[in-house]
């Protein structure tokens, strides 16, 4: 098993030309599944371990995140909940109560004056500590991808769901606004992070649909969300970085703009709502894929089903470049580790351009 | 159907809901029958307003203004209809069930039932099993909707069915379940009454379920 990381893969990979092998490619891996590979304790803070593992394992990349919803999704140690509870809530008795921060079951801008009052400034403050401590961690070959975006989904989790699809209609500039504000804070995280050398890609994660189709119809987007990812392709296809974007449910309204606005790599195909064999027929030709083995196999099945799924994926849709393996999400701590490896080793096992497996 | 009714109606598909109260009130001072504004322009723009949904005609925001447009039509109504002409459509609970925090889809499904006509009591996200009885106990509900966004959590669909049972409630009430993972097989296994694929279809079963309980 050829498990030296080597980005070139991965670029290959994203030009439509086959690599020496099929490439793997996670926005997260749960620590638990990092511990149980690596056979001790990885922890966030513990930069080293992460990197051994995302290299050991056979990955050419390591993700980190930048931007509001670091480390990755809302949880009490993301910035955005610190800036909720340490700055909107610092006179509040209810700042330790989850229901009075998290970002999923509250929200904090319904008005004009909600908006006016967020303190922005705080929130802008971003981290990059992790993205200069990596620089001396990274094997050769090995870059990073900055985990960014989520302009889309922060809008509304701030606005509240049904607030914000209220507003978009109702009251479009103030949610013009909030939309700005994110984007504007999440694009000066990408300006530090583009001037440092290892790296290689901007993988924004953002949920655009359900599994019945888009969110918000395909229109709003085009008025409020592209226009922001079309200026960060540009961004990064300027500063020769490739744009990887991940959202979860039926895509296909979406693809056209998709494609269009610059994404080189799309993630995972949602196993649950799209057929991947289809989506490479339609689409594969102009966009990369990655993932598709759903976490239900990852969670219920056993590991022959899982190499069963992996076969057929190397099979049906990497011929020809423009696929990377992976989960049809993330891997999260409810994985069996089993079949996380067997997703594992079944890639680095078979693999190998030309793909022949009887 | 009157003209007015008809023009309330596309009011309510469309989402004008700048226009809907002097439109309402014009149909009031017309002398219409309340329960008629309401049936055959109110919640009839919202039957049409969930199939085009359903269809994937429209998206969420533009389903969620027309039952906003929907509901600023119903607040002049109810205040003049007295206790007999307001007709009990029934009271149905809606819960995310306990250790899932997903509510969009509950949301979407709650509201669509208000447009009908449907009392819904909203429980929340991350359900506790002894809150929902005590709720149920107190309501006295004719339907439980219960949802569920991850494989992880659906299984307390399950529970919850069981806790119906041993506190002796299971055949007071209609349990009506839902979410992404969900499919009729899984309603059928935990032994729910009904599955509904989409928040219209969640409508019609909860209209059946309550007319032949």
């Amino acid at each position: 098993m050829d498990v030296k990381p080597d980005f070139e893969r991965i670029r290959k990979t994203a030009r439509f030309e086959e690599p020496d092998r099929v490439p793997m490619a996670e926005i997260l891996i749960d620590y638990s599944i990092q511990s149980q590979f690596l056979g001790r304790t990885v922890t966030p803070d513990d930069l080293e371990a992460q990197v051994q593992f995302w290299s050991q394992a056979g990955y050419d990349f390591i993700p980190l995140t930048v931007g509001m919803m670091q480390p990755g999704k809302v949880t009490k140690e993301s910035k955005i909940s610190k800036v909720i509870r340490e700055v909107m809530l610092a006179d509040s008795a209810d700042a330790d109560k989850e229901e009075a921060w998290n970002l999923e079951l509250t929200s904090f801008i319904k008005t004009r004056q909600n908006f006016e009052k967020f303190p922005w400034d705080v929130a802008a403050e971003l981290e990059f500590g992790s993205f200069h401590k990596v620089n001396d961690l990274l094997p050769p070959g090995m870059q990073v991808i900055a985990i960014s975006g989520k302009i889309f989904t922060l809008t509304w989790m701030l606005m509240g769901f049904n607030h914000f699809a209220e507003a978009l209609i109702m009251d479009e500039q103030l949610v013009a606004d909030v939309f700005k504000q994110v984007a504007e804070i999440q694009f000066k995280g990408l300006e530090e992070i583009f001037e440092m050398p290892r790296i290689a890609a901007v993988w924004v994660v953002d949920d655009l649909a359900f599994g019945t189709g888009p969110m918000i119809s395909p229109q709003a987007f085009r008025d409020h969300v592209f226009p922001w990812y079309r200026e960060m392709a540009r961004r990064c296809h300027e500063k020769d970085r490739l744009f990887l974007m991940h959202s979860d449910g039926d895509l296909n309204a979406l693809m056209d703009d998709i494609i269009d606005i610059g994404v080189d790599v799309i993630q995972p195909i949602d196993p649950t709502c799209m057929d991947i064999v289809r989506f490479k027929e339609m689409y594969g030709d102009r966009i990369c894929m990655v993932g598709n083995v759903a976490n239900e196999l990852l969670r219920s099945g056993t590991p022959a089903d899982v190499e069963a799924r992996v076969k057929e994926l190397l099979v049906k849709v990497a011929p020809g470049g423009g696929y990377c393996m992976g989960s049809g999400n993330s891997v999260p701590d409810w994985a069996q580790y089993e079949n996380y490896m067997a997703m594992r080793n079944t890639t680095l096992t078979y693999g190998t351009y030309p793909i022949h497996i009887d | 159907m009157t003209d007015i009714l008809e023009t309330i109606k596309e009011t309510v598909v469309g989402g004008k809901f700048r226009e809907i109260e002097d439109q309402v009130q014009q149909a009031i001072d017309d002398g219409i029958n309340l329960n008629r504004i309401i049936n055959d322009a109110l919640i009839s723009a919202m039957d049409v307003v969930g199939k085009r949904f359903a269809n994937g005609d429209i998206y969420v925001p533009e389903m969620l203004v027309s039952a906003r447009t929907m509901k600023l039509g119903l607040e002049l109504i109810k205040p003049r209809l007295g206790s007999a002409e307001a007709e009990k459509r029934g009271t149905i609970l809606m819960g995310t069930v306990k250790g899932d925090l997903h509510d969009i889809g509950k949301n979407l499904v709650t509201m669509m039932l208000e447009g009908a006509g449907f009392k819904v009591v909203d429980l929340g996200v991350d359900l506790k099993i002894e809150d929902l009885i005590d709720t149920l106990k107190r309501e006295k509900a004719d339907i439980l909707g219960l949802s569920a966004l991850l494989t992880t959590t659906m299984p307390e669909m399950q529970k919850v069915i069981e806790a119906l049972q041993s506190e002796g409630l299971r055949d007071q009430v209609k349990v009506l379940v839902g979410g992404a993972p969900i499919d009729q097989k899984f309603a059928e296994q935990i032994g729910a009454d009904g599955y509904g694929e989409d928040a219209a279809e969640a409508v019609q079963l909860a209209r059946k379920l309550v007319a032949t309980k």
